[in-house]
Order: structure tokens, then C-alpha cells, then sequence
């Protein structure tokens, strides 16, 4: 499961030991087809990594602070610190190998 | 419209002979380009090298290809195709307007494309530099952005990010005159040189430099990389094996997209071993029960 943000509040993101944000939009193609993909590595990786889903328009100020030009974009936290990000679709065994990385 | 067991995106010679072996091997094919083939094959004076019709006309090769095709009963579909994503155990294919197309096998026989990116192009790509000015224009509000268009039929692109955008410097790669309505597009025609990241997008042109929050470069053609995300390339042409294979499951290519001699020839015959690659691929999938 993602959890939407809301209202540009990222406390829980920045509270949780390893975050995943996924900044997409309605209108975007490239964020509709990797939607399902972080659904299922949501799954996997459950008890590891939080997953957060963040609607660029929905949530303007959330990123802009991430400077955030161009989505989908996946930002890995750890305790609110960024340590990595991905730009643009990713096919799952890529994006799989990126967070087992991170751990 | 149902899930194809092997989409082919080409209709030069490589695309053709796989959707023809594909089809001897009853494979369910989608073959997406155009009917008139492949302007590579069509505009040739004379080819002295294809085995069986010598000093044939590009033309008549062409002729001949459609016809094989037709007496095949393959159909071909008529869109371009914009990005193709592996999504595990299928491929899904945006063409033209979003249509979507499924298929479990992808074979890549989209040709070589001529230009290369700009020095700093590649490294910024989603850092400043966009290839879809409709799709990153929402994120311009309050901004300004430069847009390089190598055709006219970009202009409404441009015109697009302008209504979100404070500014938007446009660059015409074209000889047509331009036709903007909105007041804060500027048209320039210089020359752009490199993409440099400095807080701020910076590009250089052979008159100076713009700088500005985004960089969009709007080209006809795809290159591989931008086509398939993921997928590993070597300059312009796809990293394949001698199977055509490339490094994502399921996704082949061949042709000049899998690299050099550029040669009829080898596109047909590479196009031939990417189909009998792909249904292997298909056969070893549904052995091992796969869906
Ligand atoms: C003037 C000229 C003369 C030549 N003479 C010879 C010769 O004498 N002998 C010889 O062996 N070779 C010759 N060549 C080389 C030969 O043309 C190429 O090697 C051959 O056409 C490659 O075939 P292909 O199927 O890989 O790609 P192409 O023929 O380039 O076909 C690719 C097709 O895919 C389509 N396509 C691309 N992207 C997409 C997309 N995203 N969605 C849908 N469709 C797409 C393109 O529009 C095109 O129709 C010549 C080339 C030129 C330009």
C-alpha cells in the first residue's frame, strides 16, 4: 500500500526509518504505468521501507521542496535525510536492485 | 483489444521479416509503423547487394515487401509508437493520442536515428531537461523554460507550457516561420551548444547563453533509451547478443537499432532471428507456467 500524502504534511515521512516517495500526477503516463510496480515492491518490501505517494498538484509546496522538475520521481529517505532518487519509469527488477541497495 | 504475443515496432526490412516469421510460427503479431515501409527502403536509387535482385529499386523492394506481407494477411497498424514500459511479464506500448497496446514479447526494428543528444543532455534528463513539454508543464508554474522544437508541429507543445509557464524561449531548428499567439513565447533562431546544470538550467548557444528552469528538446525522433526506459544501449544502437536479445526479458531488437553494417540484408535476417528468439522466449514462458 502507498499512502497519499495530504496537504503537503511529510512529519510521517520524515519520522519513518526508510521512506519511498513516489511524486506522480493524474495526467501522467509514465506515473499511471509505475503505479502498479510500486504497489507490488510495497508489498515486498513491507516492515522495511514506507511507501508514500505525493500528487504534484495536490501537494505544490512538498515538491518544490523536493525540486521536484520532472515525474514520476522516487525519493528514498532515511529518517528525513534524502539518500537517493530515481527519475522516470523504471521496469521493477531495476527499481528492486535500487532499494535492496539501500537498505 | 486483448494482450498480442509479440509486438513489432518497424516496418523497414528487420520489423517485416519478424512479423513474417512471427506469423509462419503462429504467433498472435502487432505490427506498428507504416505502410509505406521504410523511407530507407522506398528512397534508394539501387541496391546492388540483396541476394536474389540485383540492382533492384528501393521502390520496387519496398513493393515487393508490402506484398509478401499482404499475401501473409498481416495487418499493419498505422501509429508511432512513444514509449514502450516492461512491466515484469508484459510490455505495454503507448502509441500516438495514448493508445495502449499489450504485448508479452517486444521486438525494436525502429531504425537508426540520426542526431546526437547535446553535451549535458543526457545527465540532466529529468534534472531540467525534458523530453514532453505536455507532461512536465504543470511543474513550471511561476517558471521560465527554453524549448529547442525541430518542427513546426511542436509549436502547440510550446504554446501549452507558455499557459503555465511565466516564460518560454523557443528556439526554431527549422527554416518556417513560426506562429505563437501568447506574448510570452520568444523565438529565437540560434544555435544551441550544450546543457550545463549551474542552480539554474544554462544553455549555450553560438550566441550566448540562455538560462532558465528547464530545458525541453523536442525531437521527431526517439532514441532507444527514451523508447524502452531501462533498457541498455551503446550510442544510438540497443546492446543485443547474437540472439538479438536485450537486457530486459522479453524485449529483442534488430536492424540498424541493434548496430552496424546498416545493410538490408542483415536487417532481414537479424529480423528473422529476433522472431525465432521471441518465440522461444513465448514457448519457455508458457512451459514453465508463466501466464
Ligand atoms: C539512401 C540509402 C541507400 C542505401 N543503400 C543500401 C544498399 O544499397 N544496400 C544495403 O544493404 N543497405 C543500404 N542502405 C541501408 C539500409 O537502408 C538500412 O540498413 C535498412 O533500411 C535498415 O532496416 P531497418 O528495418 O533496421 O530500419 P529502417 O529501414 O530504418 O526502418 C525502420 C522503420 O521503423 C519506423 N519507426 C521508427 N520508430 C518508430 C516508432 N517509434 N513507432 C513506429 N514506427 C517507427 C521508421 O519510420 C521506419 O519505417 C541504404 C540506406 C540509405 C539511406
Amino acid at each position: 500500500m502507498l499512502k497519499e500524502i495530504l496537504n503537503d504534511n511529510l512529519d510521517e515521512v520524515n519520522a519513518s526509518e526508510v521512506a519511498l516517495v513516489d511524486f506522480n500526477a493524474t495526467w501522467c503516463g509514465p506515473c499511471k504505468m509505475i503505479a502498479p510496480v510500486l504497489q507490488e515492491l510495497s508489498e515486498e518490501f513491507a516492515g522495511q521501507i514506507d511507501f508514500y505517494g505525493c500528487d504534484v498538484d495536490e501537494n505544490q509546496l512538498a515538491a518544490q521542496q523536493f525540486g521536484v522538475m520532472s515525474i514520476p520521481m522516487m525519493v528514498l529517505l532515511k529518517k528525513g535525510q534524502r539518500v537517493d532518487q530515481k527519475i522516470g519509469f523504471m521496469p521493477k527488477a531495476f527499481l528492486e536492485t535500487w532499494l535492496r541497495q539501500n537498505l | 483489444m486483448g494482450r498480442y504475443e509479440i509486438a513489432i515496432i518497424g516496418t523497414g526490412p528487420a520489423g517485416l521479416e519478424a512479423a513474417i516469421t512471427a506469423t509462419v510460427r503462429n504467433k498472435k503479431v502487432l505490427l506498428l509503423g507504416s505502410r509505406e515501409s521504410s523511407l530507407k527502403v522506398s528512397k534508394a536509387h539501387k541496391i546492388a547487394n540483396y541476394l536474389g535482385l540485383p540492382e533492384i529499386a528501393g521502390a520496387d523492394l519496398a513493393a515487393a515487401y508490402l506484398k509478401h506481407i499482404d499475401a501473409m494477411g498481416i495487418q499493419i497498424t498505422e501509429d508511432k509508437i512513444n514509449a514502450i514500459y516492461s512491466m515484469g511479464d508484459y510490455f505495454v506500448l503507448q502509441g500516438n493520442e495514448n493508445v495502449m497496446y499489450e504485448a508479452d514479447a517486444v521486438i525494436l526494428a525502429t531504425g537508426v536515428v540520426a542526431g546526437k543528444p547535446f553535451p549535458g543532455e543526457d545527465e540532466n534528463l529529468g534534472r531540467g531537461v525534458s523530453y514532453c513539454a505536455t507532461c512536465d508543464a504543470a511543474l513550471y508554474r511561476g517558471k521560465s523554460a527554453v524549448v529547442i522544437g525541430y518542427a513546426p508541429k511542436e509549436e502547440p507543445e510550446a504554446e501549452f507550457l507558455a499557459e503555465i509557464a511565466d516564460k518560454v524561449t523557443y528556439l526554431a531548428m527549422y527554416p518556417e516561420e513560426t506562429s505563437f499567439t501568447r506574448e510570452n513565447v520568444e523565438v529565437l533562431r540560434v544555435k544551441p551548444l550544450s546543457i550545463v546544470r549551474d542552480g539554474r538550467m544554462k544553455l549555450v548557444t553560438d550566441q550566448g547563453e540562455i538560462e532558465s528552469d528547464g530545458v525541453f528538446v523536442l525531437r521527431e525522433a526517439i532514441s532507444p533509451k527514451q523508447l524502452v526506459p531501462g533498457l541498455a544501449t551503446d550510442g544510438p544502437h540497443v546492446t543485443v547478443d547474437l540472439q538479438m536479445k536485450t537486457n530486459l526479458p522479453g524485449c529483442f531488437a534488430c536492424g540498424d537499432i541493434a548496430g552496424t553494417p546498416y545493410q538490408y540484408i542483415k536487417a532481414a535476417g537479424q529480423g528473422n532471428v529476433a522472431a525465432l528468439s521471441a518465440v522461444s522466449y513465448l514457448d519457455m514462458k508458457k512451459r514453465s507456467g508463466g501466464k
